[in-house]
């Protein structure tokens, strides 16, 4: 086995557990996550002779899956609403009064709603904890614009919340 | 606010990417993402390489595919009548994903028994699935332009793959003018016949074996064109003298074991009367 080829199964060991969690957190789908994390490989192993040389190879495979997931995301979140007849979101339907609220579960789905940029940036920056300036590598935008995505993203989390707790206040 | 939603955001997305099945990033983390040994093809093919090289053709492929062995239980050497809602499940197990597909009108669909095989293509890019009982594979290859075939003549690739430890191979490739037939002839002498349509062909087999010659069927009559392997280290795009390079991978959703490719070769040639 050639050194490169060695190199390149030692990154594969070492970042693939990061870039599927990160890839899943992104696009919110298990299959489309590992598809893209396959794609994001392969364009790696391709390059791999010049990616090697890099100071951080994972930063650089995670640029290509980050934008692999911006570049789909339209087609991605088209087809899951195909698949499952999935609307946009509708809050007005009644609550279960049955239903236990969960705060982290309500996070959650806000998450899942956010749009996917926005949803990105807030995975780089509180998943990831990469610095402003990173995540804006990462994304290929300005550093103001990936601070006011994820500003937008945060607001949007923060309103979803509110809505929850007025919801809860109104049905208990 | 900010701060607590903050820490509540790190602390449901630490609890969201737990989720991710380790079997999963296990899987992802041993597949072989590497070029692979290219096998080229006679004289004839050269000529037919030079014009997919001029063409700067890159190919990729992105195989997702997993499952058990025994797993080709049903083929048979002749496209046979797909089975009602046959087609429409094959659509749709192969257009779902991130895949090369998105975006490729369906050119042909072979089906041999409960398996339904799937090009996918436009004018510079390509690609191909398979779907049968419990797997699917993708693969797709692009090329920087059209690449033109002239009549009575087809533009071969060949694929071997396995699954579960199972070997399957296929040949697809662009058919010129006056094409109607293609058969192909292995090494152990099986013939499969390829399905024609819409200017490709497609055919593959539950093994190894590989493309020995083909019978190209013209309204001239048929010709029979030898196809002797030749082969060529393999390396990054344009070695070899040609541009035509090649990826593949494995995974999938069926039971484990992992699909591993073994390895997937490019070929091309040409058939003249």
């Amino acid at each position: 086995m050639d050194h490169g080829r060695a190199d390149f199964e030692t990154f594969v060991a070492a970042g693939t557990d990061s870039l599927t969690r990160t890839a899943y957190l992104i696009v919110w789908d298990l299959q489309d996550a590992e598809d893209l994390v396959q794609e994001t490989l392969l364009k790696v192993a391709g390059r791999w002779h010049r990616v090697r040389k890099m100071e951080h190879p994972l930063a650089y495979a995670r640029r290509i899956l980050v934008n692999l997931a911006l570049d789909d995301a339209g087609r991605r979140t088209r087809r899951r609403r195909e698949l499952t007849g999935e609307a946009l979101p509708d809050r007005s339907q009644p609550a279960d009064e049955q239903r236990a609220f969960d705060e982290q579960d309500e996070l959650l789905r806000a998450l899942a709603a956010l749009p996917p940029r926005q949803r990105t940036a807030i995975v780089l920056r509180y998943f990831l904890d990469l610095p402003e300036a990173e995540a804006a590598a990462a994304m290929k935008c300005s550093l103001g614009t990936v601070k006011s995505t994820a500003a937008r993203g945060l607001a949007r989390l923060e309103q979803a919340l509110r809505t929850t707790n007025e919801t809860r206040s109104i049905s208990t | 606010m900010t701060d607590q939603l903050e820490t509540e955001v790190r602390a449901a997305l630490r609890e969201r990417a737990a989720q991710v099945p380790t079997a999963s990033i296990a899987r992802l983390a041993h597949l072989d993402y590497h070029p692979r040994t290219r096998r080229l093809r006679p004289p004839l093919a050269i000529g037919a390489l030079a014009t997919a090289a001029g063409a700067g053709t890159v190919a990729v492929i992105v195989s997702l595919t997993a499952g058990a062995s025994n797993a080709f239980a049903g083929w048979t050497p002749t496209p046979t009548t797909p089975s009602p809602g046959q087609l429409a499940n094959a659509q749709a197990s192969c257009e779902g994903g991130q895949s090369p597909i998105a975006g490729l009108p369906l050119k042909l669909a072979d089906t041999r028994g409960p398996f339904t095989f799937s090009v996918y293509a436009s004018d510079t890019s390509s690609a191909t699935c398979i779907s049968g009982p419990s797997f699917r594979s993708v693969s797709g290859s692009t090329a920087s332009a059209p690449i033109d075939v002239a009549a009575g003549r087809i533009l071969l690739s060949t694929h071997e793959s396995s699954r579960g430890g199972s070997a399957y191979s296929f040949a697809d490739g662009r058919t010129g003018d006056g094409v109607s037939a293609v058969t192909l002839v292995l090494d152990d002498g099986t013939k499969v016949q390829a399905t024609v349509d819409n200017g490709w062909f497609v055919a593959w087999w539950p093994s190894a074996h590989a493309v020995t010659s083909a019978a190209i069927t013209t309204p001239a009559g048929v010709t029979t064109q030898t196809v002797p392997a030749v082969t060529i280290p393999g390396g990054g795009p344009g070695a070899g003298g040609g541009s035509v390079s090649g990826f593949s991978s494995g995974s999938g959703e069926a039971t484990g074991g992992g699909g591993t490719v073994g390895r997937e070769s490019v070929q091309s040639f040409s058939s003249s009367q």
